[in-house]
């Protein structure tokens, strides 16, 4: 049986409404698609246009919007169009984009993104573009996370790590030397015992829980995450049983660590701030705000374990979409902001670590007294493995270690359990 | 007023309250209790009185907490952010200037109430006019439909993000209002909600006022509408708190800051490892305002949609 619309709704129904339900969506159209379209005019003709997601913080975008400026003024043929993203929105962000082809030329991303969009084949290989000599000059422990499978597809902009920071008014009090930083384990116990008050409240340590906080540990007792081919995760071996023991027994047996990585529990940087924890691991990020809350403390290295001391690595990398139009420009880009003289004025301005190891002669330690340090503790530092779902270890590891932490597995049995699933889940290999 | 009149007073208040229930048994109401008899009982009313308000109370200490942790983090120094003292030591509106002078708040502000605004304001009237066909209207396929398009509903809202994005971008919305609000107008839920409330109108009424000669629209506008505006008010209300906290899909069709909306502007104060925790909370206090005075208008309505929709009849 047909009917026609007419028939179904009546007449008297369609009449009177087909005149506002037409203005209601010209007035839609009109007043929705205000507000600009997706192209500049004039974009295809003239100088190049490179469009840069980025993630800087306010300062970091401060000094970016100066050195555009002159870059701009030393390539009036490049345009770099940026868009600035919330650093926890830019990557579905771009994975949404590269799901519609819609991606920028070139963007800033977390490090550990990178191997996850290098297996995805998004990005540029900077090695058939020509990366030149500037490759020499990026610290290896920076360069780390932007080769994959032994092709450059990115170049590091800014990278870090965990170093110690201890409290010295909690030092002082607990009669400790204020400039005297644990240099090992033992002592870094040893100390915290010291510094531990229950009844007050305030613990020697607070740490956090995940994988990316926990490699410190692994890293100082020379543990391998992965095996040397690759293919297989070793993590529950002697070495990475002795090291999470010891962040266990830091909880449960020596009893100096506040329970900061407990849900609920104070925060480790929380804590430190307000006198819970005498020393927590945090990095170069951390010095403005203590700064700002007027906290007296130190920077030290993390305590060296049977491998030395280390730590972990992170930062920020800037990679080219195959996208791109235009890649020797955005390539010159990317060695304009690793160069020496801006990564020189983005350690000076900001207090972060430089990328570019001859700007280390140029540090300006007056203005930074803690500069030094974390240069010095990245120069062991050893870098997360590189796998394309870096996430998915730590979704893995996470449980297994709150379970070794809580009490409830072994530390072998939790890293064991672990080490089966990343085998079995992440990596594909056989059991 | 003297002793006589309070004993009237109290006597008519006795006689109300006991006329009411018919056939009960008058000794068993609360003021006709003897003294002796009454306290036990009374005492175990207010106890159990009490016990609730104490529950309420710390009930309400636990939703209302957070914000009170919000506004007062929000007129702290930046250097206390993370004291966890409850008071700040010196408060300060500087936060709040900060956003709004320093951070273009009042560009995300102005944004998101249109977003918002219009969203709720189209999703509701497409939902009462599908609803009206799908509750009181006969026509092929209706049924199969309205499964087909509650089938949909299973369906995680993420699922729709990459083909609609794609959708946006091929129609070169991007980086417009109609971005952000056109993907959210065909609201399954609303539809939904709607119609369920509807056909608890009686049929008769609709088609006594067709005899009068009214015409379907005006069927719908002056019978239909008011009488749903309880549920209507609370479509608009929802759908309205959707798209003042929608992050992720106001991020993805946008790439100009000055159309940022609150929830991204709110993200923008936190990079890998810090977040400028006071400006921040200042920007949260600032946007819970709309949805508060949004509730606070419509809060009746609100109830009244929210409870009568569960009933037919």
């Amino acid at each position: 049986m047909k009917q026609s619309i007419t028939e179904i709704f009546g007449d008297r129904f369609l009449k009177p409404l087909f005149l506002p339900v037409l203005f209601l969506c010209a007035v839609i159209a009109t007043a929705l698609s205000c507000g600009g379209g997706q192209k500049d005019a004039g974009e295809e003709t003239g100088p190049v246009t490179l469009t840069y997601w980025q993630t800087y913080n306010d300062d970091e975008n401060a000094l970016f919007t100066e050195l555009i400026e002159e870059y701009r003024a030393d390539h009036p043929q490049v345009i770099i169009k940026t868009t600035r993203l919330p650093f926890m929105g830019a990557e579905p962000k771009i994975l949404t984009a590269l799901a519609t082809r819609t991606t920028p030329d070139i963007a800033r991303v977390d490090g550990s993104f990178v191997p996850k969009l290098a297996t995805r084949n998004a990005l540029m290989n900077l090695d058939e573009i020509g990366p030149g000599t500037i490759m020499e000059n990026l610290h290896p422990v920076a360069l780390s996370s932007c080769v994959v499978g032994g092709i450059t597809y990115a170049f590091p902009e800014q990278f870090n790590g965990l170093c110690l920071f201890y409290n010295k008014e909690l030092f002082r009090r607990a009669g400790l030397d204020p400039e005297d930083p644990p240099e090992t384990w033992d002592e870094f116990i040893a100390m915290g015992d010291k510094l531990t008050d229950p009844e007050k409240g305030v613990f020697g340590f607070g740490m956090r829980n995940s994988l990316w906080w926990t490699f410190p540990f692994f890293n100082t007792y020379g543990a391998l995450f992965l095996s040397e081919d690759g293919t297989r995760c070793v993590l529950n071996g002697p070495e990475g049983v002795e090291a999470f023991q010891l962040k266990v027994d830091l909880y449960r047996t020596h009893k100096i660590e506040g329970g900061g990585w407990r849900a609920g529990g104070v925060r480790d940087d929380m804590g430190f701030q307000n006198g819970k924890y005498a020393m927590i691991f945090s990095g170069p990020w951390a010095v403005k705000t203590l700064q700002a809350a007027g906290i007296d403390f130190g920077v030290g290295l993390i305590p060296r374990g049977p491998a030395g001391t280390s730590t972990n690595v992170g930062g920020n990398d800037l990679i080219i979409f195959r996208s791109c139009q235009h890649p020797k420009q955005a390539l010159e880009f990317l060695k304009f902001m690793a160069s020496e003289e801006v990564q020189t004025r983005w350690a000076n301005r900001l207090g972060q670590i430089p990328v570019n190891v001859k700007s280390e002669q140029h540090l300006d330690f007056q203005k930074h007294p803690y500069l030094n340090v974390f240069v010095e503790q990245m120069k062991t530092a050893i870098p997360r493995p590189p796998i394309a779902n870096y996430d998915e270890l730590e979704n893995i590891m996470n449980p297994e270690m709150q379970a070794a932490l809580d009490g409830t597995k072994s530390v072998q049995k939790a890293l064991d359990d672990a080490v089966r699933r990343i085998n079995r889940e992440v990596l594909g290999a056989a059991e | 007023m003297g002793t006589r009149e309070i004993g009237r007073t109290v006597e008519a208040g006795r006689g109300a309250l006991t006329s009411r229930p018919e056939g009960r048994d008058p000794g068993k109401t609360l003021l006709n209790r003897p003294a002796d008899r009454r306290s036990p009982y009374l005492s175990w009313r207010h106890l159990r009185i009490a016990l609730l308000y104490i529950g309420l109370i710390l009930g309400a200490v636990v939703v209302l907490f957070p914000l009170f942790w919000m506004i007062t983090t929000a007129l702290k120094q930046p250097g206390q952010a993370y004291s966890l003292q409850l008071l700040p030591d010196e408060p300060t509106l500087d936060n709040f200037r900060r956003i709004l002078a320093d951070y273009g708040f009042a560009r995300y502000f102005l944004n998101s109430i249109i977003v918002a605004t219009s969203a709720a304001f189209l999703a509701t009237l497409f939902a009462a006019l599908a609803a009206y066909a799908f509750a009181k209207k006969q026509f092929l396929f209706k049924r199969q439909l309205f499964l087909f398009l509650l089938a949909s509903l299973m369906i995680p809202g993420m699922m729709y993000m990459v083909p609609q994005f794609a959708i946006v971008s091929q129609l070169r919305l991007m980086d417009t209002y109609a971005a952000m609000v056109l993907p959210h107008l065909a609201n399954v839920f609303g539809l939904f909600l709607m119609k369920q409330f509807m056909e608890s109108i009686p049929g008769s009424l609709l088609d006594s006022s067709r005899i009068d000669g009214a015409s379907e629209l005006q069927v719908f506008r002056h019978i239909v509408v008011p009488l749903s505006l309880p549920v209507i008010a609370t479509l608009f209300l929802l759908t309205f708190q959707f798209h003042w906290g929608n992050f992720l899909w106001q991020l993805i069709v946008t790439n100009k800051e000055s159309l940022y909306t609150v929830p991204v502007g709110l993200a923008m104060f936190r990079d890998a490892h810090e977040e400028l925790v006071t400006l921040k909370m200042a920007g949260a206090a600032i946007s819970i305002i709309p949805i508060g005075i949004l509730f606070f208008f419509t809060q009746r309505l609100f109830i009244e949609g929210m409870t009568k929709g569960a009933v037919k009849g």
